[in-house]
C-alpha cells in the first residue's frame, strides 16, 4: 500500500477490526432488526392499539334525541339533560378498604340512584373496566345528590393504631353533624376517586299520556322501544359524541393535549301531523266512553280526509310513556294485585304491560261490521248493479245457498230503498247487493279499499291482512263467504285500514295513504322533508263517493247512527256492531263518521272493544263520537250550518234587557217565550245573565238582577243525566240554570248522554250547562 | 516536526524553564478531534432534552410537581461533566499513565467499601452514599479497569521472554516469563467482576467482563486467536447455561430471565417495564407521536428516565429518530476506534477502545432490552439516562478520548 495511515501495529488492528464489527453489526445490527424494525415497523400498529387501550378512555357523550312535536309545534316528547353515574371498578378494586366501601355504596348510593344492591355489587365487580354505568338518566334532583355524596370524605385505607381525628380539640363532624370516622392514621379521599358522573339526556313526555300508543317510549339508552320513538328512532337519534381522553396509569386525565373532542349532532325533530287540541278532545271522550261501556279497551282515530294526515289516535287504557312499566289503567293493576300467585302475577303484569303499549288502532284487528256496508254499497253502485232507485223487501232473513243468514232484525225491516236498507244497516239487503256483485267484482273492490295490505302509515307493527287467516283469497270465496263480507263479518281488518277506507269514499273516491309524520326538522328547526300527502289509487267515482256519502248523512240523521248527528255539523257515518267470531266471544261496536258530508274534512272511527250492557255501535261508539266530532269542526273552524228548526230549537241570543224596569223587562222576555227569574228587590235591571248577545236556549232562562242582589250566590247544578229533553230544561229551570242542547236532540226518546258541568258544582245562576242527548230509538244494528 | 502546539508555545518562552517542563508534562497538545467532540455534543443534547421529555411526568408525580427535578440535577452533571471533559482533553497521556495503578487501587478499595457500605435500595448494594450523593463503584472499576489495562498492555507489550533464544531457566519463571500479564489481568479481571456481581449488578458485571475480555483480546496478543475462540465459546455455554437455568442467578436477575423467556408469564409483575416499553417502542412507527407526546411516560412505563429512557425516544420520535441516535452511537464508536488506531501510543489506542467500546455495548445492550430483544438486564443508556455520577463519569471519558485524540497522528489531514 503507497500510504499506511494506520499506526497500531497489524495484529491489533485486526483484532481491533474484529471487535469494531463485531460490536456494530453484530449487536447494534441485531438490535436495529430484531429490535427497532421489527417492533416498530413490522408490528407497531399492533403496540400501538394495544398501548392506546390501556392509555385512552374513550366517552360517549349522548346526542340529544330530537323532540317531537304536534303540528303547532306543541312538544310531546322532548330530551332533557340528565346524568349517568358509573363507577370506575378497576381503581376501586385497588383500594384496600374496598370492602367497607362497596358497603357503604349499597347503603347509601344505591338508595339515591334506586338500584338494588346487587347491582351496585355487580357492577363494581367489572375490575378489568374502568367504566361501569350504575345508572343513568338520573334526572338533576337526584345528580346533585349524587354529587353531594361524591364529595363526602371515605377511608381508602385502614391503618391501625392513630388518634381520633380532632380540630382544636373538638372531635371532626361532617356535613351531617356526624362523628367522622377513622383515626389520624388512615387514608382518606373522597367518593370521587371511584364514582364519576357523566353527562346524559332523559326523554320526557310533558303531556305525560297524550298519543301514548302512537308515541311509544325509549329504554334506558334512551333508543326508541316502542311507537314512533321506534319507528323513527334512526332519524331521533343523533350521532353521539365522543372525549378521547388519554389517562396516565394512575387514572387521572392528562392535559388537554391529549384531548380529543368529537361534538354529538342532535338528531332530527319530528312534526307530527297529530293536533294537541283534536288529541284531547278524541282522548277525553274515548276514556269516558270505555268507561261507560265497561269495555276491555277502546280505540279512536281521526284522520284529515283530504290528506291522510292522521289528527288524533288514541286508545284506551293507555299508559304513561315516562313510566312507560307502570300499569296505568287502575282495574287492571287490581285485578293484577289481587292473583294470588306471584309467578302467576309477574305473568300478568308483563302481559298487561305489553297490551297498554300496543297501539291497538293499527295493530289489533276486527270485523268489521255493519261499517263495511258503506263499501258494498259504493262498490256496488260503482259497478252499476245496483242504482239509487234499488229496493229490496227484508224478511229477517235470507238464504244463500242453503244457508239461512238472518238480519238482526228477525222480523224484517220490510221493504226499503237502497238508502234505507244503509239507514237500517239491512244485512240481506246487503247480501242480495253482494250476489248481485258476484265475487270477482266484489273482490275487486275489497281490495281496491284496501282490505288485502296495509295502509302504509309511518308506524311500526302495522297489521298486515294474511290470506287464508284474516281474509278469504279471491279463489276460496265461494257465495256464503261473499254473503257474509257484503256485510262486513267473516274477514279481518284493523281501525286504521277501515277508516282509510271510509275516508276515500268521503275524499271523493280517493284512497289517501294515512300518516303521522308531517315533517322532520333538523337540529336548528330547519325543515328536512315534508311528507306530501300520498294517493292510493282512486278506488270509486267522484259521483258514486257523494251518493253514498249522502245516504251516510241520512244513516246520521235518521238511522242507526243518529246519535252520531251534530246539530249544523252534517255528519255521515255508519254504524258497526260486528261479533269478533275469531276471537269467539264478545262484540266489537263502532261508528265510522266524517263531516260536513258535502265537503268532507275530518272523518273518525271509534271502535269499542267488547263492551259489557249495551253493546251496540249506535248505542255506544256514536255519542262519544258526536261529542268530539262536534269540538273538532269548531275547533278546526268549520261552519255549522244549522236547519230553522235546529235554529229555533237551539234559540237565539238573549235580548238586552238593561236600563228597562223590572217590570218592563219580565213582560218582554215572557212575551218571547223565555223564562224569568228576578233576584233582589230593586226596580232597575242592572245585570242580566246570559247577558245580551250569549246564546240562549228556546224558553231559556233569564236571570235578572236588581239592586241589592247579590251577584256571589250561587247554585248547585242537577243531575241531567238518563232523563228526556223536556224533564231537563224543567230540572234546570227549576235549579237557575239554561241548559245547552247537543247530540241529536231533535230525535225520539232521547236522554241524556252526558253534561259538561258534573252534578253537585256550584255556579252563578243562569250558567247554561252544555246537555248531549242521545236517542234510544232505531239505532241497534245487531 | 514543527507543530502546531510547538508554534504557539513561543508565546511562553519566556517562562521558566521548570515550568514550562512541567507544563509539557501536563498538558497535552495539539488540536483535539473536532468530529468525535461534535458527537459528543450532539448526543449530550439529545439525551438531556430526550431525558426530560421522559422524566418530567414521574417528576411531577414523585417530586411535588416539580417537573425539572430530574433534569436540574441531569444538568448540573452535565455541565461539570462537560468541564471535566475540557479539563481532561488537556492532559498529557504520561499524567494518565501515571494515574492508572491508583486510580486501579482506588477502584478496588471503593469495591470493597460498598459491600460494607452502601445505600439500602431493594437489595442492590451498589450506591455509596457521600454527602447527600452516590457514588457508584462499579462505573469507577470500569474506567479503572480500562486505564490500568491500556497502561499495563503498552508497558508489557514485548514478551518478557524470547522463546527463540536459548533460555535454561526452569519452567515455572519461563512460564511466569511468558504468561505473567496475561494472568495477572484476567485476575485483575475476574477479581473486579467478582466484586461487581458481589454488588448484586448483574449489568455491570457483565460489561466490565466484556470490556475486560475485548480489552485482553485486542490488547494483550500473547494469546493466540484459538483460545479466544474457545473462551468465546465457554462464554457462549455459559450464557446459554445461564439462560436456561436462570436459578443460579440473584433472585432479582433470574426473574428478568424467565420474565424474557416467557413474557406472558407475569406482565404486571417484573415484566412490566418491558412490556410497556414495547408498547412505546411500537407506537412510535415510522415517525413517532412527535417529541414530548409520549403516553406511555405517562407513569405507564415506570422511572422513565432510567434504563428506558430509550423506549420513550422511540415512541416521540419514531423509527427514523431512534434510527438516527443508533447511528451517532455507531459514529461515536466508529470515531473512536479510527483515533485509537490512528494512535502511535499503544497506551492511547488501548485506553480509546476500551471507552468506546463501553460506550457502544452499553448502548447496544440498552437498546436490546429496551425492544425487548435482550432480557432486561439493567443497563443505563450513556448521554441518555439520568444519573450523575454516571454521566460525570462518562463525560470525563470523553474527555480521555479528546486527550488521546490530540496525540493520535491523525485522521486530521
Amino acid at each position: 500500500m503507497a500510504k499506511r495511515k494506520l499506526t497500531s501495529s497489524d495484529r491489533l488492528l485486526v483484532r481491533a477490526m474484529i471487535v469494531l464489527f463485531a460490536v456494530v453489526f453484530g449487536l447494534f445490527g441485531y438490535d436495529l432488526v430484531r429490535g427497532l424494525v421489527n417492533v416498530q415497523l413490522v408490528h407497531g400498529r399492533e403496540y400501538a392499539a394495544k398501548a392506546e387501550n390501556g392509555q385512552l378512555r374513550d366517552t360517549e357523550v349522548a346526542a340529544s334525541r330530537g323532540s317531537i312535536y304536534d303540528t303547532n309545534m306543541t312538544p310531546i316528547a322532548q330530551s332533557t339533560t340528565a346524568g349517568k353515574v358509573y363507577i370506575n371498578p378497576n381503581s376501586f378494586s385497588k383500594i384496600p378498604n374496598k370492602e367497607a366501601l362497596l358497603q357503604e355504596l349499597c347503603d347509601q348510593l344505591a338508595p339515591i340512584l334506586g338500584i338494588t344492591s346487587e347491582k351496585v355489587r355487580s357492577q363494581a365487580s367489572h375490575t378489568e373496566n374502568n367504566y361501569m354505568v350504575l345508572k343513568g338518566q338520573v334526572e338533576l334532583e337526584t345528580m346533585q345528590l349524587v354529587n353531594a355524596f361524591r364529595n363526602r370524605e371515605c377511608i381508602l385505607e385502614v391503618v391501625p393504631g392513630g388518634k381520633p381525628r380532632t380540630k382544636g380539640g373538638q372531635p371532626l363532624l361532617d356535613a351531617d353533624g356526624n362523628l367522622r370516622k377513622g383515626d389520624d392514621n388512615d387514608k382518606f379521599s373522597t367518593y370521587a376517586n371511584f364514582i364519576g358522573v357523566d353527562p346524559d339526556v332523559k326523554r320526557y313526555y310533558p303531556l305525560k299520556s297524550f298519543a301514548a300508543n302512537l308515541l311509544g317510549f325509549t329504554g334506558a339508552e334512551d333508543v326508541g322501544l316502542a311507537g314512533l320513538e321506534k319507528y323513527y328512532n334512526k332519524e331521533l337519534t343523533g350521532t353521539p359524541g365522543r372525549i378521547v381522553t388519554a389517562k396516565n396509569a394512575a387514572d387521572s386525565n392528562l392535559n388537554i393535549q391529549y384531548e380529543s373532542i368529537y361534538d354529538p349532532i342532535p338528531g332530527n325533530s319530528l312534526v307530527l301531523t297529530i293536533d294537541e287540541v283534536i288529541q284531547r278532545y278524541l282522548e277525553r271522550s274515548l276514556q269516558q266512553a270505555q268507561i261507560d261501556a265497561n269495555a276491555k279497551a277502546a280505540y279512536g282515530i281521526i284522520m284529515d280526509v283530504k290528506t291522510g294526515a292522521i289528527l288524533a289516535m288514541s286508545c284506551a287504557p293507555s299508559y304513561d310513556p315516562g313510566n312507560y312499566e307502570a300499569i296505568a289503567d287502575e282495574a287492571t293493576k287490581a285485578k293484577i294485585a289481587a292473583i294470588a300467585d306471584p309467578a302467576e302475577r309477574e305473568a300478568a303484569r308483563k302481559n298487561a304491560m305489553m297490551a297498554q303499549w300496543r297501539n291497538g288502532t293499527i295493530e289489533l284487528t276486527y270485523e268489521p261490521g255493519s261499517v263495511f256496508k258503506t263499501i258494498t254499497v259504493a262498490a256496488a253502485l260503482e259497478e252499476g248493479v245496483v242504482d239509487m232507485s234499488e229496493r229490496y223487501t227484508c224478511t229477517g232473513s235470507i238464504t244463500i245457498a242453503g244457508r239461512t243468514i238472518s238480519c238482526h232484525n228477525r222480523s224484517g225491516h220490510g221493504n226499503q230503498s237502497l238508502t234505507q236498507g244503509l239507514m237500517n244497516s239491512c244485512n240481506p239487503f246487503m247480501i242480495n247487493i253482494g250476489q248481485k256483485m258476484g265475487v270477482e267484482r266484489f273482490y275487486k273492490y275489497f281490495t281496491a279499499f284496501g282490505f288485502t295490505e296495509p295502509t302504509g302509515i309511518d308506524l311500526l307493527n302495522e297489521f298486515s291482512p294474511t290470506t287464508g287467516i284474516n281474509i278469504h283469497a279471491q279463489s276460496r270465496m265461494g257465495l256464503v263467504e261473499l254473503a257474509s263480507c257484503s256485510f262486513g263479518q267473516s274477514f279481518e281488518a284493523s281501525p286504521i285500514q277501515i277508516l282509510s277506507a271510509v275516508s276515500a269514499i268521503a275524499n271523493g273516491g280517493k284512497l289517501m295513504q294515512p300518516y303521522v309524520v308531517a315533517k322532520v326538522l333538523d337540529e336548528a328547526g330547519r325543515v328536512i322533508s315534508e311528507t306530501q300527502p300520498t294517493v292510493r289509487r282512486q278506488v270509486v267515482s267522484g259521483e258514486t263517493a257523494k251518493l253514498v256519502c249522502g245516504m251516510m248523512e241520512q244513516v246520521v240523521s235518521n238511522g242507526t247512527g243518529k246519535n252520531g248527528y251534530v246539530a249544523g255539523g252534517r255528519v255521515a257515518g255508519k254504524t258497526g256492531t260486528s261479533q269478533k267470531l275469531s276471537a269467539g266471544k264478545g262484540y266489537v261496536a263502532s261508528f265510522c263518521s266524517f263531516a260536513p258530508a258535502d265537503a268532507p274534512e275530518v272523518a273518525m272511527l271509534i271502535a269499542i272493544d267488547e263492551p259489557v250492557g249495551l253493546i251496540n255501535g249506535g248505542q255506544i261508539a256514536a255519542p262519544p263520537s258526536a261529542e268530539i266530532m262536534e269540538n273538532v269542526l269548531v275547533y278546526k273552524n268549520i261552519e255549522l250550518r244549522y236547519t230553522e228548526k235546529e235554529q229555533e230549537e237551539l234559540g237565539g241570543s238573549a235580548p238586552d234587557m238593561s236600563d228597562l224596569t223590572i217590570a218592563a223587562a219580565k213582560q218582554s222576555l215572557t212575551g218571547q217565550g223565555y223564562s224569568v227569574r228576578v233576584i233582589g228587590d230593586g226596580e232597575q235591571v242592572l245585570h242580566q245573565i246570559p247577558e245580551p248577545g250569549q246564546s240562549i236556549s228556546k224558553g231559556g232562562l233569564v236571570i235578572l238582577y236588581t239592586e241589592g242582589s247579590d251577584t256571589s250566590k250561587t247554585v248547585t247544578v242537577p243531575d241531567l243525566t238518563k232523563i228526556s229533553i223536556s224533564e231537563a230544561n224543567k230540572t234546570a229551570a227549576n235549579a237557575g240554570l239554561n241548559i245547552k242542547l247537543t247530540g241529536n236532540f231533535q230525535s225520539s226518546s232521547l236522554v241524556t248522554y252526558r253534561q259538561s258541568i258534573a252534578p253537585g258544582e256550584k255556579v252563578p245562576p243562569g250558567t247554561a250547562i252544555t246537555v248531549h242527548f242521545v236517542s234510544n230509538n232505531g239505532i241497534i244494528d245487531r | 516536526m514543527p507543530t502546531q502546539a510547538a508554534t504557539r508555545n513561543h508565546a511562553h518562552l519566556k517562562e521558566q524553564p521548570e515550568r514550562q517542563l512541567l507544563r509539557h508534562k501536563v498538558l497535552a497538545y495539539g488540536g483535539f478531534d473536532f468530529p468525535f467532540m461534535l458527537i459528543v455534543t450532539v448526543l449530550l443534547c439529545l439525551g438531556l432534552v430526550m431525558m426530560f421529555s421522559a422524566s418530567y411526568v414521574y417528576a411531577i408525580r414523585h417530586h411535588n410537581g416539580d417537573a425539572y427535578y430530574f433534569i436540574k440535577r441531569q444538568l448540573i452533571f452535565a455541565v461539570l461533566g462537560f468541564a471535566a471533559m475540557l479539563l481532561i482533553s488537556k492532559l498529557n497521556l504520561n499524567l494518565l499513565r501515571k494515574l492508572a495503578i491508583p486510580v486501579l487501587m482506588v477502584a478496588f478499595l471503593l469495591l470493597v467499601v460498598v459491600l460494607f457500605y452502601h445505600t439500602d435500595i431493594r437489595g442492590f448494594r451498589r450506591w455509596i452514599p457521600l454527602f447527600g450523593w452516590t457514588i457508584q463503584p462499579s462505573e469507577i472499576a470500569k474506567v479503572a479497569l480500562i486505564l490500568f489495562f491500556a497502561f499495563a498492555m503498552e508497558k508489557y507489550q514485548r514478551p518478557l521472554y524470547n522463546r527463540h533464544a536459548k533460555d535454561n531457566r526452569g519452567f515455572l519463571r519461563r512460564f511466569f516469563a511468558q504468561w505473567g500479564c496475561t494472568l495477572l489481568y484476567m485476575g485483575i479481571l475476574l477479581a473486579m467482576v467478582v466484586l461487581i456481581f458481589l454488588e448484586n449488578h448483574v449489568s455491570g458485571t457483565i460489561i466490565t467482563l466484556a470490556i475486560g475480555a475485548l480489552l485482553i483480546f485486542i490488547g494483550e496478543q500473547r494469546i493466540p486467536l484459538w483460545c479466544y475462540l474457545l473462551i468465546a465459546g465457554v462464554a457462549v455455554g455459559a450464557v446459554l447455561l445461564v439462560f436456561h437455568n436462570p436459578d443460579i442467578l440473584p433472585e432479582h436477575a433470574a426473574k428478568r430471565i424467565m420474565a424474557f423467556k416467557d413474557p406472558a408469564s407475569d406482565p404486571s409483575g417484573s415484566n412490566w417495564q418491558s412490556t410497556q416499553s414495547l408498547l412505546a417502542v411500537g407506537s412510535g412507527g415510522w415517525f413517532g407521536q412527535g417529541f414530548g407526546n409520549s403516553i406511555q411516560k405517562h407513569l405507564y412505563l415506570p422511572e422513565p428516565m432510567n434504563d428506558f429512557v430509550f423506549a420513550i425516544v422511540c415512541e416521540e420520535l419514531g423509527f427514523l429518530g431512534a434510527f438516527c441516535i443508533v447511528l451517532l452511537f455507531i459514529a461515536l464508536v466508529w470515531r473512536g476506534f479510527m483515533i485509537a488506531l490512528h494512535t502511535k501510543e499503544r497506551f492511547g489506542t488501548l485506553l480509546v477502545i476500551g471507552i468506546v467500546l463501553q460506550i457502544g455495548l452499553q448502548t447496544a445492550l440498552n437498546i436490546g432490552v429496551v425492544t425487548a430483544v435482550l432480557p432486561n438486564t439493567g443497563i443505563p443508556l450513556p448521554f441518555f439516562s439520568y444519573g450523575g455520577t454516571a454521566l460525570l463519569i462518562l463525560l470525563a471519558e470523553m474527555g480521555i478520548v479528546l486527550a488521546v485524540s490530540r496525540v493520535s497522528r491523525e485522521i486530521k489531514k
